[in-house]
């Protein structure tokens, strides 16, 4: 579903440093498979879900979803990103809008859905993350928790094949972090294709079907959530995960 | 050093020395008092003493500029209610800045985006445009379009001073729009473009919405600036609101009533406008 093919992505700082996020990078991504991303910070996960929906530019090398070449110039990127849902570390919650137009808008917007249809589907998909009650709050009257499950509704509400997960619950408070999780591994679990950057182990544990350890924009090491708890090759990956286990 | 004097925080520190002195406290608030009334007790001085001039009154000539009851002229005889010649430039000030802020807004907003635009021919238009109108003054703007520019495309006065008005709002405007959009997150934008929609989409959806909210305070300014400085159309011939009071002026000699007039029929428009921005703050307030 996801063919990602020697990208390398530089970023250029302000004082005209490079700072290389992927180099070479290389892997496929199967429909309805869950890949947990984990790594040090600043290792490129972020950049590699943000060039997945083509919010970076890339240097070279190819993304193909669905047998498109995201990066074709004659490809319209907004037909991609219809199918690709993404969910922000901060919410990026609409908030002058409630919790019900800040589900319905791109329905209406992008879809062309009627007013009616739009409200149908974002209350079943409130129903779905626990929260009907909230529909007519500004995202500002919720708790740090909700305002995530909301925009997880968000990106539902479009109808995604894939869901991308940017350290969706380091934002949250402890007691919060759980409320987001179950929505996860009840999407994880309906068949979803999904990139998750987390370190919530837990959770690739449970739901994951390949965990990916980057460092230096490449990917270290691969496997199974349980291949990483009970034996890491890497050196690289065994200090890593001694540091957030 | 300053020895900080009791109750009047850094503010008053200049003031030290008379405080000392004089051994009273002052605060902000007690020096504006103050102020204003040495400002109305100077004047009263010069108009009560024989030092001032003499001057005799004619507030009652007011009102019959304002409305009066009675034919027009010779051509429309009827006796009806009309209005005086300072409402009538009151209405034509109220047209012309009402249109230029109209204008303005739309401008404002185009140079604002193309501002922050990723093509460079765009983005160095829309700046040179900024840098060359707030540049240079208004009131050579307003000749500049009236003589040259509406005498070419045959402008009326009043669309040539409109036109005048509107592209120099919508400088300012545009530099407050790009400040407004800049100070929006850019996780939003992102957010909308990662649902699919369109860049013109999320603008006029999520960016814009929220960045005009947190103009309005600065635009509420720009705005009230303009309807002031929507006098110096009387250049050109246009009988706004100031053309009125100085051709009565010049008719009846009765300078500081009807100068008192214009200045208050000014006011009641700013207040209004100031007012009325509040409202709208208080009302977008509910998302917050």
């Amino acid at each position: 579903m996801i063919d990602i093919r020697n990208v390398y992505k530089t970023f250029r700082t302000p004082d005209r440093r490079e700072v290389k996020a992927l180099v070479d990078f290389s892997t496929s991504i199967r429909k309805g498979e869950v890949v947990v991303i984990i790594g040090p910070s600043g290792s490129g996960k972020s950049t590699l879900l943000r060039c997945l929906n083509r919010l970076e530019e890339i240097d070279s090398g190819e993304i193909i979803i669905d047998g498109v070449d995201i990066y074709n110039r004659r490809v319209n990127i907004n037909k991609i990103r219809e199918e690709i849902g993404m969910v922000f570390q901060l919410f990026n919650l609409f908030p002058h809008k409630t919790v019900l137009e800040n589900i319905t808008l791109a329905q209406q917007v992008v879809r062309k859905r009627s007013r009616e249809e739009a409200f149908e589907i974002a209350r079943g998909l409130l129903h779905k993350v626990g929260i009907l009650e909230k529909e007519n709050v500004y995202p500002a009257q919720l708790s740090g928790g909700q305002q995530q499950r909301v925009a997880i509704a968000r990106a539902l509400a479009m109808r995604p094949k894939i869901m991308m997960f940017d350290e969706a619950t380091s934002a949250l408070d402890p007691e919060m972090i759980g409320e987001v999780l179950d929505v996860m591994k009840t999407l994880a679990r309906e068949g979803m294709t999904m990139v998750v950057v987390t370190h919530e182990m837990g959770f690739a544990r449970e739901v994951s079907d390949r965990v990916i350890f980057m460092d230096e924009g490449q990917i270290v090491e691969e496997g199974t959530a349980e291949h990483f708890f009970t034996n890491p090759v890497h050196e690289r990956t065994k200090l890593f995960l001694s540091q957030i286990l | 050093m300053m020895r900080q004097v009791k109750g009047g925080g850094a503010w008053a520190s200049p003031f030290s020395f008379f405080q000392r002195r004089m051994g009273v406290t002052f605060n902000k608030r007690s020096l504006i008092t103050l102020g204003i009334f040495a400002i109305i007790a100077t004047t009263a001085y010069y108009f009560f003493t024989e030092k001032g001039i003499t001057y005799i009154w004619h507030w009652e000539k007011i009102p019959e500029m304002l409305f009066y009851y009675g034919p027009k002229s010779a051509d429309d005889p009827a006796p009806r209610f009309r209005m005086g010649v300072l409402m009538i430039g009151f209405v034509l000030t109220l047209k012309i800045s009402l249109s230029s802020i109209f204008f303005g807004i739309i401008i404002g907003t185009v140079v604002g985006i193309a501002r922050l635009s990723h093509e460079p021919v765009t983005r160095r238009l829309a700046h040179a445009y900024v840098e060359l109108i707030r540049n240079t003054p208004l009131l050579v703007q307003i000749y500049i379009i009236y003589f040259f520019v509406g005498s070419m495309l045959r402008l009326s006065a009043f669309a040539a001073g409109t036109a005048a008005l509107s592209i120099f709002a919508g400088a300012y405007v545009g530099e407050i729009v790009r400040a407004g959009i800049q100070s929006i997150h850019k996780g939003q934008m992102e957010a909308a473009r990662s649902l699919g929609m369109t860049y013109a989409h999320a603008m006029r959806h999520v960016i814009l919405p929220q960045a005009f909210k947190r103009i309005i305070p600065p635009l509420a300014g720009q705005f009230i600036s303009l309807i002031k400085d929507s006098s110096l159309v009387s250049v050109i011939a246009l009988a706004d609101l100031m053309f009125q009071g100085q051709q009565a002026v010049a008719r009846t000699y009765y300078a500081f009533e009807i100068y008192f007039t214009v200045a208050l029929l000014y006011l009641v428009m700013t207040f209004t406008l100031s007012m009325a921005t509040q409202y709208l703050e208080m009302r977008l307030a509910i998302s917050d």
